[in-house]
């Protein structure tokens, strides 16, 4: 494997008397689909933006290209902040060619490739409209163009999917798909699980700061098998001692476990219920929500009990 | 520097295709065009032939009753006695009438009767010329030119850098104008900037912007495309003006008495890029600080009144151009500029003056744009949170 595009390594950043991020690491490596997970506030935008030298870390290395982020690398990376915005009051193609050669583009190459983003897009017929008079849609797929026009190594995309609907979510999705293909590097900080699941390769999984979960997510899948069970029956099985979740899916339960609670403690906490029939039990492969739930509660009743 | 230039091209073509700027663009010369066709209209008599009488009992004018003479666009006609001038005069074939007593020579008072409308000065000025004409009329024709001519006062300061004629006034006012020119332009710019700057943060594409090119870049391509809009604004306007003032030349000879001013011009070459730098680092810092367009012009409006002060003390400029406060207000760094150009027409503004005025606006200017980069930096992604003066304190010292 090649050298990472993007390291960070032991990143820390406060605002005053708040720690945003307080520890995180990882390596991004070229040609994957890296997720930034994490609950809201965890600290997963400042990552990004201390990464991307919005805001400069207080500790903590930071590698992109293989050494400090100049501004000949910025022509590089392509970013789709949390926070969308586009010129409202100039018209959409002025504005996306604007961008474009912001990141290095000439006039007429930025031009060329727009036509067609647009039209695979369906943007095309709306260029000479002003940004304000699109649909919240229109501007984010629009944003989405001005993050990939000048075809940058490093992607990064914050709740790409946000405000899409299902035929446009599933385009972003190819291409995002495609990029990675093309051997770029992508990294997707989203809150949607089974987009992650989906797309990505590797996860790291930030929690008050901290990275607390980082690998590639078939392993970590592994690595978290029994730590949810699947049980059909009949009766309420949403209060079970040791559970941290409990999720009805297609008449089964799916039951998500606290840390150091094994399978064999929920048979026997449920086998010991007179108000409740098992008909099937099984060691579910946890999904990446039941991981995340599993990881971010636990350590927050961790926290709790600590205190 | 590349995206610093395209960021400054953006800016100009975005503001100047708006059809505000286009309208406050022209509008500006169009009502210097009206108002100089209406003067001339008022001092030409509206274009109508003007018919003054008089009648001359002093004998002073030659040739006097049934005569008639014409001097300028004024047609005087002589009447043998006041019965006859009235007459015309009420019958609407004279505006007015002058009366020359037998003791004219000796007391120098002259009536003039009038009928619906008094002549305008300048029609009066016809008739002093005509009257100054006949008294001379025996000398020689050097002596009735001299006499014709009157004084022309020259004062010329003992250093030999001011001179000011009797009919120069405009040149006394033109620093003036062009003082309020320069800093309305400086503030303009100065307004658009802070604009960008809040439009930016409010549209959530400040973020973007910064993964894209260098806070320098962005600030300072933002700046020098909105300075090229408002000196493009001033330069449509000064052509208007010189275009007026050479139109206007034609009719009052005041106006024809404008020189070009080359030291006000160095001095505002010297002094208005500084100004402006200083300007546009306040309100780059401004904008950076607040979350929304509104709260930045409040706040810039306060800070704009550090730059107007000269205008409300006007008269103590043209009264006492050197007393100590105007000399503080000339050194101190928001109001040097426009000091300087409003005194430059009042009196002779001593060079070490001008040397530590500008040296000290330029150490402002510096100051400045170092402290607006810094603010703009933390303020910039303080969506809907607005940076207080502690933290901006704390930028500053980091």
């Amino acid at each position: 494997m090649s050298g990472p595009t993007v390291s960070l390594t032991g990143l820390c950043k406060t605002f005053g008397p708040v720690k945003a991020v307080t520890d995180v690491s990882f390596d991004v490596y070229p040609g994957e689909i890296f997720g930034l997970l994490g609950p809201n506030g965890a600290g997963k935008t400042t990552t990004i933006r201390v990464m991307l030298d919005i805001y400069r870390p207080d500790h903590g290395q930071i590698a992109v290209f293989g050494g400090r982020l100049d501004e000949g690398k910025k022509n590089r990376i392509g970013y789709l902040p949390e926070e969308r915005g586009l010129y409202k009051d100039l018209k959409l193609e002025p504005t996306l060619v604007y961008l474009a050669t912001l990141k290095g583009l000439d006039e007429a190459t930025a031009r060329k490739r727009l036509a067609d983003w647009l039209q695979r897009f369906d943007l095309y017929d709306h260029r000479h409209k002003k940004v304000q008079d699109l649909s919240r849609g229109m501007q984010q797929k629009a944003q989405i163009i001005a993050t990939l026009i000048h075809q940058p190594d490093l992607i990064v995309v914050d709740e790409p999917f946000l405000g899409l609907d299902p035929v446009n979510t599933r385009l972003v999705k190819t291409i995002i798909e495609e990029q990675r293909q093309a051997g770029r590097t992508i990294i997707m900080s989203t809150h949607q699980m089974y987009q992650v699941e989906a797309l990505c390769n590797r996860i790291v999984l930030i929690d008050r700061g901290r990275s607390v979960l980082y690998g590639e997510v078939e392993q970590i899948k592994h690595d978290f098998a029994g730590n949810a069970v699947v049980v059909a029956g009949q009766g309420d099985f949403s209060q079970v001692p040791g559970a941290l979740e409990a999720r009805r899916e297609n008449g089964t339960w799916h039951l998500a476990l606290a840390p150091g609670v094994s399978s064999q403690d929920i048979f026997r906490a449920l086998a010991a219920r007179d108000d409740v029939k098992i008909e099937r039990f099984e060691i579910a492969e946890p999904s990446l929500e039941d991981i995340f739930v599993s990881v971010v509660q636990g350590a927050g009743a961790g926290e709790a009990a600590d205190a | 520097m590349r995206k610093f230039w395209l960021v400054a091209r953006h800016e100009y073509r975005n503001m100047t295709r708006r059809r505000s700027f286009i309208w406050s663009t022209i509008g500006l010369p169009l009502l210097i065009a009206a108002v100089t066709a209406i003067s001339a209209l008022i001092a030409t008599g509206a274009g109508e032939a003007i018919a003054l009488g008089y009648v001359d009992h002093a004998g002073v004018i030659a040739d006097s009753a049934g005569a008639t003479a014409q001097v300028g666009d004024v047609l005087f006609r002589g009447f043998s006695d006041e019965v006859s001038a009235r007459g015309s005069l009420e019958a609407g074939a004279l505006q007015a009438y002058y009366v020359l007593p037998a003791d004219y020579r000796q007391t120098g008072q002259v009536q003039m009767y009038y009928g619906r409308n008094t002549p305008t000065e300048r029609t009066r000025q016809r008739f002093d010329a005509f009257l100054r004409a006949n008294l001379v009329a025996d000398q020689p024709t050097a002596v009735r030119g001299r006499v014709d001519d009157g004084v022309n006062l020259i004062l010329r300061s003992a250093d030999g850098r001011r001179e000011v004629t009797e009919n120069g006034w405009v040149n006394i006012l033109l620093p003036f104008v062009a003082g309020m020119f320069f800093t309305f332009a400086t503030m303009m710019a100065a307004g658009y900037l802070l604009q960008a700057i809040t439009t930016e943060k409010e549209n959530r594409t400040v973020e973007v912007m910064a993964t894209s090119l260098s806070p320098l870049d962005l600030v300072g391509g933002k700046a020098v495309g909105l300075m090229a809009v408002a000196l493009t604004q001033l330069l449509v306007w000064i052509a208007a003006l010189v275009v007026g003032l050479v139109i206007a030349a034609c009719f009052w000879p005041e106006v024809a008495a404008v020189r070009a001013p080359w030291g006000l011009l160095g001095v505002t070459a010297l002094f208005f890029l500084p100004t402006y730098a200083l300007v546009a680092g306040i309100m780059v810092a401004i904008g950076g600080m607040v979350t929304e367009a509104q709260q930045g012009q409040q706040i810039s409006g306060i800070t704009s009144m550090l730059f107007m002060i000269p205008l409300f003390l006007t008269v103590l400029i043209f009264s006492q151009p050197d007393s100590p406060l105007i000399v503080a207000l000339t050194l101190f760094p928001t109001t040097s500029f426009l000091t300087i150009l409003m005194r430059w027409g009042a009196t002779v503004v001593p060079i070490w003056q001008l040397a530590v005025s500008w040296v000290l606006l330029v150490a402002a200017a510096g100051l400045s744009v170092w402290a607006a980069a810094r603010i703009f930096r933390i303020g910039m992604l303080r969506y809907g949170q607005p940076l207080d003066l502690a933290a901006a304190w704390a930028a500053l010292r980091r």
